[in-house]
């Protein structure tokens, strides 16, 4: 049932996606881009049932694949960027975000979830809860800083470079990217800092070790101490293109740490081994 | 047979880099000098220079093309290659595109005709332009007044002002919390200082050569002034720089912006030279964190930004054209009144004569006020007889037929010395001249024109 509704929502997203598209093409219809925001607005509530009825479904379990994280980070990305589109009006972003989150959508909608056997106990814990929707926030918003770097040095690439292309009259300004830039790293960061926080509260308590050299652990320390010299050199005066590409190994780091999900079922024990049952097989 | 007819030889923003611009460019005395030059040469009888940061324009009144060619050579060898030339009916509607800003760069933009009306001062004060050119930019302005009411080509980005204001607003956003320098004192500059500062700028520091005028133009953008010494510390203090000054060098060097670069801490700085000469180094657009645009760079931005306006080009494209040919026209109709000057000239003097021989007989028996009578008969019938011939040889003139105006010369014996108009598709001035049958070829280059 929740793969319905979900697919419902990947429709309205894709609506969304060609009216920011449309937009991106023909700036003077303004209309365009209002469609597109209400489009993904709607995509993202009925996103957000998807998910509600999922949980109904697995119990939450799904949270502990990669295709849960991926549909529930696609899921907050979409919210985050309604919300950065309520503080900064930037349509002209939805064209280069939009895409990305069909995109990241469309493998979640075909065949059945597969998820952990997991005990209930161990999904319910407030903490792991916690953990898991952190942890995502977290990804989403650098994913989304990764993609407002992307239109920063595009348009970076036009104004410096004196090519004055079709890009250039559409997409915002300098400065507004990449203070854009700016903020969505300092919130994950911050988001992302509260999701280690509490993994290493859980995993104390679990594995009886707050550091296991777990792939995944190694993976999101990696993430973390990035985005946090990212905000430090911030801080130093460090901005525009070299802060924008710095994005680059950034994004690279937190999609290869998505993946450790699946890359390493058997060494990481992120997938089920949450000591109050057995960790079982993946089942389909 | 050859006779003086007006030539443009110039080159623009569409045909030349601004590294073959500026090297040719002119202002104030060099101009004046240069107008001096050309009007010496030989077979030159007027001459006007239109010379603006986007364009080199030698308009002469000459027997050839070769003065106003060698104007630029003799500048710049290479600017042989990227020359326009054009003679008559052409030259004179360049003109006319030229001043209502069909052939700027922004389309539209309302200061190429105060350039041009500069340029006509400059060349009138230089005693370079006469009458032909005191009634060819008249009619060009009018003709750029006209454009302006009758069409739209006006709005939008008509400015290269405005397209810095494009430009920073791509780099920085608004300028609140930040600060513009203006360094020198060019005109385009003062322009855009004033438009970014509708950007909401915290304030705006001024830098000229001459302390003196660089106060006069603070007070002018409500800015603060600085000396100019202070020029490389001002880098540091200011986001957005535009320079204009009428230096033929460099006033900021790469090096002199590195150093303000670190001092910055490497803050964005956006700097935009609407010299010609260039002010800043090109090298300066390599630095990291440094925007800078020349003249030609601004180009780019028009190019990608304007396409609206092209329509009301074409509405004003109608208009030039009726307006270039009203002026063949009515230089045709002005070609008919050196036979209509002799010839009342010569009725004038007949009319005299015989009151005079009246008055020798007669006058004896008349007082003061008969006299008088006398005479305003003799003219009052000079006046009547010659009124319908005067009317209809105008019209014919100015339907671009000279054969009539031959015609009369030709029938009262008079030698009517006739100027040389531009070639219009209808007329053929030469012709007409030569049908009017009396002016040997030297003198009519050496008549002086009509009015």
């Amino acid at each position: 049932m929740s793969i319905v509704i979900l697919r419902i929502a990947a429709a309205l997203y894709a609506g969304a996606t060609a009216a920011y598209v449309l937009y991106f093409a023909r700036p003077k219809h303004a209309r365009l881009a209002t469609s597109g925001a209400v489009l993904l607005a709607l995509g993202f509530a009925v996103h957000g049932v998807a998910i509600g009825v999922g949980c109904a479904e697995y119990g939450g379990m799904e949270f502990f694949t990669l295709r849960g994280g991926v549909v529930l980070g696609i899921f907050l990305a979409a919210g985050a960027f309604l919300a950065v589109q309520r503080i900064t009006n930037l349509p002209s972003l939805g064209a280069f975000i939009l895409p990305f989150i069909l995109v990241a959508l469309l493998p979640a909608l075909f065949g059945t979830p597969a998820h952990p056997e997991l005990a209930p106990e161990t999904v319910r814990r407030p903490t792991v809860t916690l953990h898991i929707m952190a942890a995502t926030l977290g990804d989403a918003l650098f994913m989304l800083a990764f993609l407002a770097a992307v239109a920063y040095l595009l348009q970076e690439r036009e104004v410096k470079g004196k090519k004055f292309g079709a890009l250039f009259p559409r997409l915002p300004s300098l400065e507004v990217l990449d203070r854009l830039v700016q903020r969505l790293v300092r919130a994950g960061f911050v988001v992302y800092s509260v999701a280690l926080v509490a993994g290493t509260i859980m995993a104390t308590s679990v594995w009886k070790s707050a550091w296991s050299w777990d792939p995944r652990q190694v993976l999101s320390m990696l993430v973390w101490l990035l985005y946090g010299l990212m905000v430090q050199l911030r801080h130093n005066g460090w901005h525009g293109r070299r802060f924008a590409l710095l994005n680059l190994p950034g994004i690279v780091l937190v999609i290869g740490s998505m993946l450790a999900l699946q890359v390493f079922p058997g060494t990481t024990r992120h997938t089920g081994d949450y000591g109050a049952s057995a960790p079982s097989e993946v089942r389909q | 047979m050859s006779a003086r007819e007006v030539f443009l030889v110039g080159l623009s923003h569409k045909t030349a880099p601004i590294e073959v611009r500026e090297r040719v460019a002119l202002s104030g005395d060099a101009l004046k000098s240069a107008l001096g030059e050309l009007k010496a040469m030989n077979g030159v009888r007027e001459a006007l220079v239109v010379s603006t940061c986007n364009r080199v324009e030698v308009y002469v009144q000459a027997l050839d093309d070769g003065p106003a060619k060698h104007f630029f050579t003799s500048r710049a060898p290479k600017a042989g290659d990227h020359l326009y030339v054009k003679g008559g009916v052409e030259a004179v509607r360049h003109l006319f595109r030229v001043s209502s800003s069909l052939d700027s760069m922004v389309l539209g933009e309302q200061q190429i005709l105060g350039q041009v009306k500069e340029a006509y001062g400059l060349a009138s004060a230089a005693e370079a332009a006469g009458s032909y050119f005191s009634r060819l930019c008249n009619r060009a302005f009018a003709t750029a007044k006209r454009v302006r009411t009758e069409t739209d080509i006006g709005r939008g980005i008509t400015s290269m002002s405005q397209v810095a204001v494009e430009l920073v607003e791509k780099i920085f956003g608004d300028l609140k919390g930040r600060g513009i320098l203006l360094a020198g004192a060019g005109k385009m500059g003062t322009l855009s200082a004033k438009a970014l500062a509708s950007l909401g700028a915290d304030r705006i520091l001024v830098t000229n050569r001459s302390a003196e005028r660089g106060q006069g133009l603070a007070a002018q953008v409500n800015g603060h002034f600085r000396d100019w010494d202070e020029l490389p510390r001002l880098l540091t203090e200011a986001d957005v720089v535009i320079v204009s000054t009428g230096a033929p060098t460099y006033v900021v060097t790469r090096d002199m912006l590195a150093k303000a670069m670190k001092a910055r801490r490497h803050r964005s700085i956006c700097i935009i030279d609407l010299a010609v000469p260039r002010n800043v180094d090109p090298a300066c657009a390599g630095l990291s964190d440094v925007f800078a645009y020349d003249v030609d760079d601004m180009q780019k931005v028009v190019d990608s930004t304007h396409e609206a306006r092209k329509g009301e080009a074409l509405r004003a494209e109608a208009i030039i054209e009726a307006e270039v040919m009203a002026f063949a026209r009515e230089r045709e109709a002005r070609a008919a009144l050196p036979v209509l000057v002799q010839l009342r000239r010569r009725a004038e003097a007949i009319a005299r004569a015989e009151a005079e021989r009246t008055l020798a007989t007669v006058g004896a028996k008349l007082d003061d006020r008969g006299r008088r009578s006398v005479e305003a008969m003799a003219q009052a019938i000079v006046n009547k007889l010659l009124h319908g011939p005067t009317v209809r040889l105008k019209e014919s003139a100015s339907g671009g037929d000279g054969a009539l105006a031959g015609a009369v010369a030709e029938l009262f014996g008079i030698e009517a010395n006739v100027e040389p108009i531009p070639r219009a598709p209808r007329a053929a001035p030469r012709e007409a001249a030569e049908a009017n049958g009396a002016v040997p070829a030297s003198r009519a280059a050496a008549s002086s024109d009509p009015t």
